[in-house]
């Protein structure tokens, strides 16, 4: 009985520190987030419950459906930017297409290691009038007064952001795929070789379907991790001009910091928190169907 | 060894691959290259000739940024918070994945899937009541007061990597250890600790970059020069000093090169270590 004690007290004495500081930091606050979406704020100050109110004028607000399109634009080059092409360059080194596989590796990965606001000051700097891509344009267009105007635009503002980003992760994702495509058999890709199947075949009727359950998961990650995008957006263009590349945490950050209504940025990150895992859950539904159909 | 046997594949093919992965090395190296040399030219060569090598290099714009952007403040700023908290992340994720994996009790199931949940979340949406809490308690502008979030979001993903190595421990090696006497802290120091050398590489090289990069609790939770870290330090070029694009480029090479360097050591560790960050997910 003794014993049974001393083990449970060990146990709690290992993990209580984290536990502790974990929901203190990270639960606590989406808590507390909860009780305070549903005030109103006027000088730093709280002035009453207002119910849902917040909600309600979020959802009127075009300034955040024109955040949470944004965002949208984000997940869908996450989802058919970065992955289909992390699937193919990890493929390439994984099939030993070229020489040099490690070097090509090591340097496709090396955007990994920058900060995204090092990446965002350095993609303004290259996007700017004495950048390398307006001299690249000058240059192909053959016009030596070229420059980039597509960020005032407000249907293709996020344009450039879209590039930095698939340019800063994409990486990540051909990490992800080599490393687990590396864990196929060896036995059944030479198998499939002996049987005369093309690198289309191998691809398609054993890779893909051994990665699928990765390929899965890092989509619902990249889907979720889009909804939060700020650090990038927020130094690059601060979601301008006007709110033509704003994204909600950008949204969010206004509403809380600089005007100061914490009410109504409790809410908008509380919209943002049930959105992820939303769509996490949609996934994994969707992915489960999916399953059935072909077992 | 078998980097230089390549698959026998149609030639077209070949050709197109290697074009392929030439186009993403440069596209990855030519902005870095580009911004390391501009970084030696004065503001009137950027200007006039934006593409062109040095003519006459200046290390004016170190200087000048150094001086300016409090680097050297920002640096062991950066220093510290990724440290302690990186080293203070792995300790704690170790302790409670030996807890949550090898004592058998009930309620290890709740409190993984409670951390796990943690991966879902990201700092913008905690960033709010974490200020408020923080203005409140008194911790707000202080370096604890980086270091606790720094840990807390860490701990997540470390808690994954962590259990599903230590799983992998043998329960045989603990019975024997318990019937020597020893108790469960030594069993954590003596063995579990000793044993999970491979995934605490592995999780404090994941943390460290990430705390690292890490910018909006900083700038968030901290205000004043003598609390930044780097990447905040870094991003206050963009706004009233962003005329002089020569200081710009001298700040962005400061906050690349010391990890461009600790990768061109560490790359091998780094890449096993995103890889394996996948694997658990």
């Amino acid at each position: 009985m003794v014993e049974r004690s001393y083990k449970r007290f060990s146990y709690y004495l290992l993990l209580l520190p984290a536990l502790v500081l974990y929901l203190s930091i990270i639960l606590f606050p989406i808590g507390m987030s909860a009780v305070l979406s549903l005030t109103k704020w006027k000088n730093f100050q709280m002035a009453g419950f207002i119910g849902l109110g917040n909600y309600i004028k979020i959802f009127a607000d075009p300034g955040f459906l024109r955040a949470l399109w944004n965002n949208a634009q984000i997940m869908l080059i996450s989802v058919l930017g970065q992955i289909p092409l992390g699937v193919v360059l990890a493929y390439v080194l994984f099939r030993k297409f070229v020489r040099g596989v490690k070097f090509y590796e090591m340097m496709i990965f090396l955007p990994i290691t920058i900060s995204s606001v090092v990446v965002a000051l350095l993609w303004n700097r290259i996007f700017s009038p004495v950048g390398v891509y307006t001299y690249f344009m000058k240059f192909m267009t053959g016009n030596p007064d070229y420059i980039l105007k597509i960020s005032e635009n407000p249907h293709f503002a996020m344009v450039p952001i879209l590039f930095v980003l698939l340019w800063m992760h994409t990486s990540l994702y051909m990490v992800m795929f080599l490393a687990n495509m590396q864990r196929i058999p060896k036995s059944s890709l030479e198998a499939a070789k002996l049987d005369g199947a093309g690198e289309s075949v191998i691809l398609w009727n054993i890779v893909l379907p051994a990665l699928s359950n990765v390929i899965f998961t890092s989509s619902i990650f990249a889907i979720s991790g889009s909804l939060k995008s700020f650090d990038l957006v927020f130094a690059m263009t601060g979601g301008g001009p006007v709110d033509y590349t704003n994204v909600m945490s950008i949204y969010l950050y206004k509403h809380t910091f600089t005007y100061n209504n914490y009410g109504y940025g409790s809410a908008v990150s509380l919209i943002i928190v049930f959105l992820s895992i939303g769509l996490i859950a949609l996934g994994r539904g969707l992915y489960g169907r999916f399953q059935k159909k072909f077992d | 060894m078998m980097d230089d046997n390549i698959n026998e594949i149609p030639r077209g093919w070949q050709i197109f691959a290697q074009m392929f992965l030439i186009l993403f090395t440069l596209l990855t190296l030519l902005p870095l290259v580009w911004m390391f040399y501009s970084s030696f030219k004065l503001q009137g060569d950027i200007m006039l000739h934006p593409m062109s090598l040095p003519k006459a290099p200046t290390v004016q714009n170190y200087i000048q940024a150094w001086k300016i952007g409090h680097m050297a403040q920002s640096f062991i700023n950066s220093i510290v918070y990724s440290g302690i908290a990186t080293s203070l992340t792995v300790f704690l994720a170790v302790a409670s994945s030996f807890a949550l994996t090898k004592f058998g009790f009930k309620s290890s199931k709740i409190y993984f899937s409670i951390f796990t949940l943690g991966l879902l979340i990201t700092v913008n949406s905690v960033i709010a009541p974490l200020f408020f809490m923080e203005t409140r308690i008194g911790l707000y502008n202080t370096r604890i007061g980086v270091i606790l979030p720094y840990i807390a979001f860490g701990l997540p993903m470390a808690i994954l990597l962590a259990c599903s190595f230590i799983k992998g421990i043998p329960d045989s090696l603990i019975e024997a250890a318990i019937i020597d006497g020893a108790n469960y802290l030594q069993i954590f120091w003596r063995i579990i600790l000793v044993l999970s050398t491979p995934v605490v590489a592995t999780i404090a090289i994941l943390t460290f970059l990430r705390n690292w990069n890490e910018f909006v609790l900083v700038f968030i939770l901290t205000s004043g020069e003598h609390m930044r870290s780097l990447p905040v330090s870094i991003n206050s070029f963009a706004g009233r000093l962003n005329q002089d694009y020569g200081m710009q480029f001298a700040a962005l090479t400061i906050g690349t090169l010391p990890m461009i360097l600790f990768y061109i050591g560490a790359h091998n560790m780094i890449i096993k270590g995103f890889g394996e960050g996948a694997l658990k997910e």
